[in-house]
């Protein structure tokens, strides 16, 4: 059986279609990967998928629980990390870890956890003195401290520099060694291609492919070396919508330009 | 886990202490079998103790978890086995100390500047502090409870802070007030609170509807705020 399930879900805000008929299904063991460009509808998916939200319509199972109905039940096994979620400002690293691991019945020792996510010095360190790369290994920890089966993790690594993302990329597959199913966010096409066994490439809140690295790279490429970064935008298709920003501030600028140069040194603007 | 709320103190610790200041001695003659205690400051010390547990219960405690909803945090427990209740109960310990603080400080500065006897009845006053301070929190939840934005907190918690405390006798005795006023403010926390905090620290009977109120508006917004709880 599958650890998630997700049939045809659909939910909009008001005129926004933010997922438009999704189907995926998510294998115990599993790295799942949920690419796509801002606004394509991921983490709207995955916020259903923890219960934060309701869909219009469809189902959703995680280890056969309904996340609405059985939320209580499911928030015991599910680690998340939120896109949009804060820790309070003044609370230190360790208090935070302790803290939600008395949420749970069963969970890791949060001194251990620390250790392992390398902040075993950033203990007593307050939430807003940490560095972006110590703040997201620190949600992590929070993620992993109930002991979860599955972990939902949207833009990990947004904000990080490449030394802090390659970390958290070891970090994630450890945790998946340790047997937990991970269903990772991500609009990076590198991390989505190192991390993922299949990846579902989000577009408009639509699935617009759904394969295994490899296999998105072939479909749209052929065999010869082309990158996932490639085959993505073909799937994803070109920015078509609007005039484009140069057009929009180029128009303003010249606007200004044309105004300016009723005085002399109009050669500035051109 | 919210603490270091330095900012937030100024109020629930200052007020007090300057109202209990400015209007603690005067020339009132003694309260009868206690030795020496002013009516006035009989009067007062009550007055800002339900003022420091107010201030704390029905302004800074829905502040707080409004800020805590509104910068996400609440939204990021939602996805934990944590229960509305616990955080409501963490908030509530939090408001716990810093209203004990408060008290502490009137409570010595009464007996430093003026003439402060020991309360008559300090079972009595034990029962009427434990019944205000749970019912001013339990409004003050309720108040979070259903704010959507911090500014919406502060606004609805000041709001009722000064309505509680107007029918209830902190602006001037209750006696100034029109009748059915009065009488409704005398069973609101506010009133309910000076009243019978005033008489177990004088050696007058509680009155026990008034604890009732108390215990009433105490079961009511609690259970009604645990209901109506929103992460985000
Ligand atoms: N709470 C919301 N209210 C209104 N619109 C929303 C809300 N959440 C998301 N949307 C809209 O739904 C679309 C998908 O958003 P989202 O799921 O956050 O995408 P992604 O995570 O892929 O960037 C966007 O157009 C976004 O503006
Ligand atoms: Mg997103």
């Amino acid at each position: 059986m599958a650890v998630i399930e997700v049939r045809d879900i659909h939910k909009r805000y008001g005129d926004t279609v933010a997922v438009d008929g999704v189907c995926f299904d998510v294998e115990a063991g599993e790295i799942f990967g949920v690419l796509g460009r801002n606004g394509a509808g991921k983490t709207t998916t995955v916020e259903i998928i923890e219960g934060l939200r309701t869909p219009d319509s469809g189902l959703v199972r995680v280890l056969g629980l309904d996340p609405v109905r059985d939320h209580r039940a499911l928030r015991t096994v599910l680690g998340v990390q939120l896109q949009e979620g804060a820790l309070p400002d003044k609370a230190t690293a360790g208090e935070m870890v302790r803290l939600y691991r008395s949420f749970y019945a069963d969970g890791a020792d949060p001194d251990r956890l620390l250790g392992e996510l390398g902040l075993d010095d950033k203990r007593d360190t307050f939430v807003d003195e940490l560095s972006g790369g110590q703040l997201q290994r620190l949600s992590i920890a929070l993620a992993l401290v109930g002991k979860p089966r599955v972990a939902v993790l949207d833009e990990l690594t947004s904000g990080l520099d490449p030394r802090a993302c390659r970390d958290t990329w070891e970090l994630i597959e450890q945790v998946r060694a340790a047997g937990v199913t991970i269903l990772l966010v991500t609009h990076f096409m590198d991390e989505a291609q190192r991390l993922c066994d299949r990846i579902a490439v989000f577009d408009r809140g639509r699935i617009a492919a759904l394969d295994t690295p490899d296999g998105l790279v072939a479909r749209t490429h052929g065999r010869g070396g082309a990158s996932l970064d490639e085959a993505f935008l073909a799937m994803t298709g070109a920015d078509d919508e609007g005039d484009g920003l140069d057009d929009v501030l180029g128009g303003a600028g010249l606007d200004e330009a044309d105004r300016a140069r009723g005085d002399a040194d109009g050669q500035v603007w051109s | 886990m919210v603490r270091r709320d330095t900012a937030g103190l100024v109020i629930p610790l200052g007020l007090p202490l300057l109202l209990l200041v400015m209007n603690g001695s005067g020339d009132s003659p003694p309260v009868p079998g206690l030795d020496g205690m002013s009516q006035q400051l009989a009067y007062v010390l009550p007055m800002v103790i339900v003022l420091t547990i107010a201030t704390v219960g029905v302004i800074n405690m829905p502040s707080f978890l409004a800020t805590y909803r509104r910068y996400k945090i609440l939204r990021r427990l939602a996805v934990t086995p944590a229960r509305p209740s616990m955080v409501l109960v963490a908030q509530a310990v939090v408001g716990l100390a810093q209203a004990f603080a408060g008290i502490v400080l009137v409570v010595v500065a009464a007996a430093v500047l003026f003439g402060l006897s020991a309360p008559a009845d300090p079972l009595g006053l034990v029962v009427a502090l434990a019944l205000t301070t749970t019912a001013m929190f339990a409004l003050g939840m309720l108040v979070a409870a259903v704010s959507p934005t911090p500014n919406a907190a502060l606004a609805i918690g000041l709001v009722s802070f000064f309505v509680l405390m107007a029918l209830g006798g902190g602006f001037g005795p209750r006696g100034n007030l029109p009748d059915g006023v009065a009488a409704v403010g005398a069973y609101l926390p506010f009133g309910a609170g000076l009243d019978t905090l005033m008489a177990a620290w004088t050696g007058g009977p509680l009155d026990v509807v008034q604890l009732g109120a108390l215990a009433g508006v105490t079961v009511v917004a609690a259970a009604v705020s645990a209901r109506l709880f929103r992460w985000e």
